[in-house]
């Protein structure tokens, strides 16, 4: 084999260099330094970790479950026995609240990752072939616009779909509703973007080199949208729990004796003057949760930006010398 | 100055004339008396991710009215930040110390709306990119207007109407009454250049910075908005500081250069004192690392290996001493300042300075070639074969390509036909560089994609290695076309999936051709050690590599399935001159060692000379000149040819001041209103000298592709070459107007 060694002597000087100096900082690390220096957000990050801790072993503190009814006290405000109180069937709101926060996450966060993921795999293949298969694939994507996405929730949850009730647990056949609904804004975004990046020579260059489509789609495009991907997904588990708290608030989402946040502040709005417990827990919860989100979305957008205003740590030290 | 305070607590390593002079005790009379602008101890620093950036550490130096200061150094080497700091545009993040005085007068430490009275006033600013600092939105006229109005809030409107229309004479824009209400996207790139120069002059500035005026332009209209530029500065008597990395843009305009590297200037000098006489290792390396397209004879160009170094350190020895040959461990003790070199200052322009130790041993009679090491010529085995007798890699038979243009919103109908590629042919041998080269537009690009696309709906016959587009175009076909023809991009960054390793990158196209994990492996690290690259980088990301080892990554990729043929898309016109060097030398060995064909475009002549054998020009769609590269450029016959050659800036200050122009008048026609006979005619400068009887024949009939006419009896017998042109006068007078030639003082 031919040797070009000769050239590497000096490459090896510099290369070192590189190493040395710390000239090249992962981009992962940049954004992870990024993040971090946005105090909001890592009170975000906190809040939401710290709630779905709670949610999950949050059952273990306290001796009731939510379908144990206490019969001395009904509707009874928060004491010693019932940290939060109990509700008017006498079962404990601190249970409840427990178990609601759980479905509501659950939901988000299956909801915003599955279709983000979805959104992604569609929005990049409509952007890689283009010509007839965008055609045919963003008409699909616009009837779905179209559909009154409220109408089918109600159909599916409550009348029409009896024979699916029976076999899946209302939390489950609210996200696979959620989830046919809430990925076309995401695809449209993203089959712009993949579009922008199809122009790109790394994608041409692979082409030439004759790598097939699904390849080309799945190892260049998908990782490349990532940030945007990231992002998305705290977009869309925010809007999944606020959807299944609208849903389940006018009555067609989860359904007793499933219990959600969204159910909870529902059926206590009638009798937030006699029973304000009921009502003002289940929606501090819920606000905690959407709010931590939207601080985090926020440090993650400032994160990925790389027009940001954030500058180096270094501003700091400089100063104090 | 509190900037100046905390410059001096860290001066305590500085020399004592340096910390009187940033202890603020230079006093104005220490520059000339008639300099505009004078520049004492720049120093800009940026916070980054990385720590603190110094980005310009320390620049002097005085401009006279009228004179021309070139500023020349590789990119980050702090030439625009150098420029912005003057300008008052750094953002508020940046740290400027130093002083900046313009006629005496301090412009640090300004406010933002105090600068705005010197900014587009005594200071004006040329952009590199006329595409993006024009707003679209506005007529041209307008935003000259605006420029007027901001300073000369008296001027009545029909004296500034009237002096807009003045400017845009006076940067040529035709019949500029018109021209004057037209918008920004009504212009070509060359004519916005000439907006934005009329801009920065409207108010007879005293200092113009033009930042790389013409990195983004055709040579063709490069010329022309140099001699714009020229003619500005005559008009105003203006002083120019001229920052490019083109060491021959500035050889026939500057009279004082400034080499930076690493935010210092480390030579200074009177033009001929940098390109004649360089003391510095640095310039050495440059000037040698630059290709020339007016000499035949084939030398290798000079690499300078390695990265300009980081910022962030201060540098403890001579910030080049790493990539220096030259270098030894007294380089290593302590920066070296600015020392003058002896030899007499003629034309009392700046005074030759360079910041090397060893200064005095390098004299006229150093080879730069020796001290850099670079590589010798490398001979191919094709090289002693006679090219009919080489295996044909590619042909190309009357290919097209043509756009239908449509209007309308429901209905489209047929305006028109773009013809992008208008019936091509030639063939590339075994073992052979064939380029292609025209101003952007001309279907260069074009060309490529035709051919890399290989369908069998194309119009014409494209074969690669025997296969042909017309015959089995299957997936099988393609696969086996693919093996024998890759692509190198122009952008080295832009080819390479950020999110790859190298050895991803690398062992894509080897997994696609079905190779066994253990074979890629071995097939990688052969890659690496060829393009010269550290066999253990392969897990690193692209960005972690510089732009020259990441179009040596590019090559690499390309070269993995074994091709015969490389399609080269300028693939060296993204990299800085030093690091250009080695990607060329790289390519020529890997053409010989390896036996390969190169199909490469290019719009930088020099280059093409350098490293091509064979050379096609492209105008509008059609050859119009095609041949044995030496032929072409030596005794170019077609009047375009004759053009885009006298066009290119040779970095030789003598040779360019005296040198013919042939400045082309206007730009490339729209391929939309292709003319009926010659496509040149419109710009052609034999066709504006010859007599109407004759200019009959090229408006009429199209020029066919040919060899010279065999001599008439009593000719010499012309020299057997394979040189075919389109032009029925190639030995006409060329039309006088268009002949510029600078006779500077």
């Amino acid at each position: 084999m031919t040797n070009l060694n000769t050239i590497d002597l000096a490459a090896v000087a510099d290369e070192a260099k590189i190493e040395d100096g710390d000239v090249v900082i992962a981009k992962s690390t940049i954004i992870l330094r990024r993040f971090l220096r946005n105090k909001t957000a890592v009170a975000g990050l906190v809040i939401f970790l710290a709630l779905t801790l709670f949610s999950f072993v949050g059952g273990f503190f306290s001796s009731w479950d939510k379908e144990a009814i206490d019969p001395f006290n009904i509707g009874m405000p928060p004491s010693a026995e019932h940290l939060l109180g109990t509700s008017q069937a006498g079962i404990d709101l601190y249970a409840l609240t427990v178990e609601g926060t759980r479905i509501s996450i659950l939901i988000g966060l299956v909801v915003g990752l599955v279709s983000v993921l979805i959104a992604a795999v569609y929005g990049c293949t409509m952007a890689y072939f283009g010509g007839k298969a965008d055609k045919v694939m963003l008409f699909i994507l616009e009837a779905l616009i179209m559909m009154p996405a409220l109408l089918v929730v109600a159909v599916a949850t409550s009348g029409g779909g009896n024979g699916l009730q029976e076999t899946l647990p209302s939390w489950l056949l609210l996200i696979i509703v959620l989830l046919v609904f809430s990925w076309m804004g995401t695809a449209r975004l993203i089959r712009s973007l993949s579009m922008s990046l199809m122009q790109r020579d790394f994608v041409k260059a692979a082409q030439y080199m004759g790598i097939p489509p699904r390849r080309i789609v799945w190892r260049h495009l998908v990782p490349n949208i990532g940030s945007l991907l990231v992002l998305d997904i705290t977009r869309g588990v925010t809007g999944a729990i606020l959807a299944e708290v609208a849903f389940s608030f006018i009555g067609i989402g989860i359904k007793v004796p499933d219990v959600s946040l969204g159910v909870l502040i529902g059926q206590a709005t009638s009798q937030v003057a006699t029973f304000p417990w009921m009502f003002w827990v289940p929606l501090t919860v819920m606000f905690l949760l959407t709010g931590s989100l939207a601080m985090m979305n926020d440090g993650l957008r400032d994160a990925f930006d790389p027009s940001s205003g954030s500058i180096g740590s270094a501003k700091k030290k400089k100063t104090s010398k | 100055m509190s900037s100046e305070m905390t410059a001096s607590a860290e001066s305590s390593t500085l020399s004592t004339a340096e910390r009187l002079r940033v202890a603020g005790l230079h006093a104005p009379d220490d520059a000339p008396a008639d300099a505009v602008l004078s520049i004492r101890d720049l120093n800009v620093r940026f916070n980054t991710e990385n720590g603190v950036v110094h980005a310009v550490r320390g620049i002097d130096f005085d401009l006279r009215a009228g004179r021309t200061l070139g500023i020349v150094g590789e990119s980050g080497s702090g030439k625009s930040v150098t420029s912005m700091a003057v300008m008052g545009l750094l953002p508020e993040t940046a740290e400027i110390s130093g002083s900046v005085r313009l006629n005496g007068k301090e412009l640090l430490g300004l406010s933002d709306k105090a600068m705005c009275r010197h900014r587009g006033n005594d200071l004006a600013m040329v952009f590199q990119d006329p595409l993006s600092s024009l707003t679209p939105v506005y007529t041209v006229g307008n935003q000259i207007i605006e420029a007027l109005t901001v300073h000369n809030p008296t001027m009545t409107k029909r004296a500034k109407e009237a002096r807009a229309v003045e400017l845009l004479a006076l940067v040529g824009i035709p019949s500029p009454k018109d021209r004057f209400k037209a918008f920004p996207h009504e212009f070509s790139g060359g004519m916005r250049q000439r907006v934005m120069i009329a801009i920065a002059i409207a108010n007879n500035p005293r200092v113009l910075i033009a930042d790389e005026p013409t990195t983004a332009l055709d040579v063709t209209i490069q010329a022309q908005v140099l001699e714009v530029l020229h003619t500005a500065q005559e008009e105003t008597g203006a002083a120019v500081v001229m920052i490019t990395h083109d060491l021959g843009v500035v050889a026939g305009m500057a009279d004082d250069i400034m080499v930076m590297y690493a935010g210092k200037p480390v030579e200074t000098g009177s033009v001929d004192d940098i390109y004649y006489n360089p003391r510095m290792p640095y310039t050495m390396g440059l000037l040698g690392a630059v290709p020339r397209v007016d000499i035949a004879e084939k030398t290798s160009l000079v690499p300078i290996e390695g990265i300009p170094p980081n910022l962030v350190h201060t540098p403890t020895g001579c910030s080049f001493a790493p990539r220096c040959p030259l270098a030894s461990d007294s380089c290593l003790q302590g920066e070296p300042e600015l020392w003058a070199v002896a030899g007499e200052n003629l034309d009392g322009g700046m005074p030759h300075k360079a910041a090397c130790i060893k200064t005095d041993s390098l004299g006229l009679e150093v080879d730069v070639h020796e001290i850099f090491r670079a590589p010798a010529v490398p001979v191919s085995r094709f090289d002693a074969i006679p090219r009919e007798e080489r295996r044909t890699v590619l042909e190309l038979r009357d290919v097209k390509k043509h756009f239908p243009l449509l209007k309308g919103a429901l209905l489209k109908r047929r305006i028109g036909t773009v013809k992008a590629v208008d019936g091509l042919s030639f063939d590339i041998r075994e073992g052979e560089c064939f380029s292609i080269v025209g101003e952007s537009g001309c279907g260069k690009t074009t060309t490529l994609l035709e051919i890399m696309e290989f369908h069998k709906d194309q119009d014409g016959e494209v074969v690669i290695g025997g296969l042909s587009n017309k015959e089995a175009s299957d997936a099988r076909t393609k696969s086996a076309m693919r093996k024998e023809l890759q692509m190198v991009f122009q952008d080295p960054t832009g080819a390479l999936d950020p999110r790859f390793t190298v050895f991803e990158v690398l062992s894509e196209p080897l997994e696609n051709a079905g190779m066994a994990k253990a074979q890629i492996r071995k097939r990688i690290m052969e890659l690496m050690e060829l393009v010269g690259l550290q066999p253990d980088h392969v897990n690193r990301f692209p960005n972690q590599f510089s732009g020259g080892q990441r179009q040596r990554i590019g090559i690499a990729r390309a070269l993995a399935v074994n091709p015969k043929l490389v399609v080269l898309d300028e693939p060296v016109s993204a990299l800085d001159v030093s690091v250009q060097a080695g990607v060329i030398n790289l390519l020529d060995k890997l053409r010989a060692e390896l036996g390969l064909s190169y199909l490469m475009v290019a719009h930088d002549l020099s280059v093409v000379r350098h490293i091509s054998n064979r050379v096609a020009v492209m105008y509008l769609g059609k050859i119009v000149e095609i041949g044995d590269v030496d032929a072409v450029f030596d005794n170019p016959r077609h009047p375009y040819t004759r053009a885009l050659l006298s066009a290119i800036p040779v970095p030789d200050p003598a040779l360019e001041r005296t040198r013919e122009r042939i400045i082309l008048e206007g730009d490339l026609p729209s391929p939309l209103d292709a003319p009926a006979g010659c496509n040149f005619a419109t710009r052609c400068p034999v066709f504006a000298a010859l007599p109407p009887a004759r200019q009959e024949k090229c408006l009429t009939l199209e020029p066919p592709l040919e060899p010279l006419p065999a001599p008439g009896p009593g000719g010499t017998p012309a020299p057997p070459t394979d040189q075919q042109f389109a032009c029925f006068y190639p030995d006409g007078e060329l039309d006088a107007d268009a002949l510029v030639v600078h006779e500077t003082n």
